[in-house]
């Protein structure tokens, strides 16, 4: 069992992640979730140190410690030795495991980041947040933390709120499968939604993904292979229909993606003007993905039917990432002030 | 007349109406920097605390009159921008309370502008006759309402204002505050329907009332009544568009409005 951390412990974090290392690395060197206790207590008893939080997730792998060692480098290495020893890599791996070694106010400055997800592959997203909190979790219950560290993960979470209040960081959305499921709940409520793919290309099959993962109620595949629409349906605990049902069908579903391959229209005002009278002016979300597209754009003018292009998508998922862009100077300001607060940047030097 | 001279219940006014104020401002300049969280608690502070002081206004006033303040025109806006934002407090959790705030605090602040506008408007009156509670209840039903008819007015104009985002495709700051398009159909559906039971009510009692409650006033509560049934049975039946029904929600609310001065 480690001893409690001594003033002059010093933190450090050494890690690697998607943009350091390829994902083939990264894979060897991930800590398994029951691992995890085990790997905890081996960076804290590691000669020269005490306090240990590991963070294992497909993106990154992070070791947060304290040691009282003279030399920062010392401690870089002996972290990165640890890893190389853990997983058993070969010479060539070993070479090819690029990490990076933070010191102090540079560490917590990283973990704060972390935490906002501001160093995270979809700038802004909020998962990281938790994997963190579960991270620390984890150390905190194998008893390997100690004053220092719980301190450091307490103020990054209030920091990490702080960021999420206080900026616009995490509106908005940065993927065709994320609007998608924006526009959809800016219509319907989620739960009472009927999804119907006509065609089950890869894009119409991610965004009904969202749609469900989200909460949608159902979901309907119509493809001209039938096979293959059994197949998407069963992997999305759906039903298939006939390639020629799905317009008998349309009334009854509230969003319809479309990603067939035909190279004209087939989705045409006239059907969706018979379609609008049998929903009794109940909203419907039509998604085009298609191109060449499925639906004829004049749709879109009819009441209650709301129409998006695959161009109009990427446009609002671009404009999401702008936007999260532009949330980035604020971001970093409130991280700089709460490092200022709780005293950790005066400990850069 | 200078706020140092003027009788409590109005000074309480004049502080509630600046409070729906200060809701207004910090809203739109959140919504105007894209970061709408900032402004939620200034704005749900700034309407209770509008609220708390119009209550205590209305109580006050009512010490004043010795009765319900609902006989000149300036009390009786002052009683329905009451009315509103005793419903936005109810309906609130429906809506994000803040952003249905933002929308009903500028028609509060509109509201009591106008009930200060009158020159003397707010001088004491006396008690002619009896005070009937009957009355008085056919009275406070009737403007609460259609304090009703105004919320579906505001939820209309929110709906129109999402329809349009989506229609345009101006995926932005407000689109994402702003409720679902069925849901806000579902509540103007939902105030107009509590609008119309509750004037029904009103009108129910009057039957009660022989003699007291009779004349233009009467005639043109029918009147308002017979609009929104016809608007609630347009709902019901699915005769018109949500876009369309929310139109009417919008604009019907001029007639109620208008009709308070010709009752006064």
């Amino acid at each position: 069992m480690p001893q409690a951390t001594e003033k002059s412990g010093r933190l450090v974090c050494l890690g690697l992640n998607y943009r350091t290392t390829p994902v083939e690395v990264r894979e060897k060197v991930a800590f398994p979730r029951p691992s995890v206790p085990a790997a905890l207590r081996e960076v804290a008893a590691l000669p020269g140190f005490d306090e240990s939080v590991v963070l294992s997730t497909c993106n990154r792998v992070e070791l947060y410690a304290v040691h009282h060692l003279d030399d920062c480098a010392q401690a870089h290495a002996t972290l990165r030795d640890y890893l190389v020893r853990r997983f058993d890599l070969a010479t060539g791996q070993a070479e090819a495991l690029v990490t990076y070694g933070l010191d102090s106010a540079e560490a917590a400055r990283h973990l704060f980041r972390v935490v906002s997800g501001l160093d995270s592959m979809v700038l802004g997203e909020t998962e990281i947040f938790g994997q963190v909190k579960d991270a620390y979790k984890a150390a905190l219950e194998t008893g390997v933390t100690g004053r220092a560290l719980n301190k450091l993960f307490q103020h990054a979470f209030s920091t990490g709120k702080k960021v999420r209040n206080q900026t616009s960081i995490q509106r908005g959305s940065t993927s065709v499968g994320s609007v998608a499921v924006d526009l959809a709940e800016k219509i319907h409520d989620l739960a009472e939604c009927r999804v119907m793919l006509v065609g089950a290309g890869e894009m119409s099959r991610t965004c009904a993904q969202s749609l469900l993962s989200r909460g949608a109620k159902s979901i309907i595949v119509s493809n001209r292979n039938y096979d293959r629409a059994v197949e998407l349906a069963a992997e999305m605990r759906g039903s298939a229909i006939k390639f020629d049902a799905w317009e008998a069908s349309m009334h009854e579903v509230d969003v319809i993606i479309s990603s067939t391959s035909a190279p004209h229209f087939v989705i045409h005002p006239e059907q969706i003007r018979q379609v609008m009278r049998k929903r009794r002016w109940e909203p419907l979300l039509i998604i085009d993905i298609a191109v060449p597209r499925d639906v004829d754009p004049r749709v879109n003018e009819i009441e209650g039917v709301y129409l998006y292009d695959i161009d109009a998508l990427q446009a609002i998922a671009d404009e999401g990432r702008r936007e999260r862009q532009r949330q980035l100077a604020a971001c970093e300001q409130i991280i700089e002030q709460q490092l200022e607060k709780f005293g950790l940047a005066a400990s850069r030097e | 007349m200078p706020v140092s001279t003027m009788p409590s219940a109005q000074f309480l006014l004049v502080l509630s109406t600046l409070a729906f104020l200060a809701g207004v401002a910090p809203a739109l300049a959140a919504l105007r920097r894209g970061r709408w969280r900032r402004g939620r608690g200034v704005q749900l502070a700034a309407m209770l605390a509008g609220f708390a002081l119009q209550t205590a206004s209305i109580y006050l006033r009512g010490q004043q009159v010795g009765q319900c303040p609902m006989k000149s025109l300036p009390d009786i806006l002052v009683f329905v921008a009451w009315s509103i934002a005793l419903l936005y407090f109810l309906v609130g959790s429906t809506f994000r309370v803040s952003l249905l705030g933002m929308f009903t605090a500028p028609l509060l602040v509109v509201m009591h502008g106008l009930a200060f506008s009158f020159p003397g408007g707010f001088r004491p009156y006396p008690v002619k006759g009896q005070i009937i509670a009957l009355v008085e209840l056919h009275a406070a039903l009737a403007l609460v309402a259609y304090a009703a008819f105004a919320l579906a007015c505001v939820t209309g104009v929110m709906y129109l204002l999402q329809e349009r985002l989506l229609k345009k495709h101006l995926i932005g700051g407000l689109f994402y505050e702003l409720p679902p398009i069925q849901g806000l159909a579902r509540a103007i559906q939902r105030m107009v329907m509590l609008g119309v039971v509750l004037l029904s009510a009103s009108l129910g009692i009057s039957f009660k009332l022989e003699g007291v409650a009779a004349g233009p006033k009467l005639a043109i509560a029918w009147g308002v009544w017979a609009l929104y049934t016809l608007i609630s049975i347009v709902i019901w039946r699915h005769t018109l568009s949500p876009r369309q029904t929310a139109w009417l929600a919008a604009l019907g609310f001029v007639i109620p409005f208008i009709s308070l001065w010709l009752v006064t």
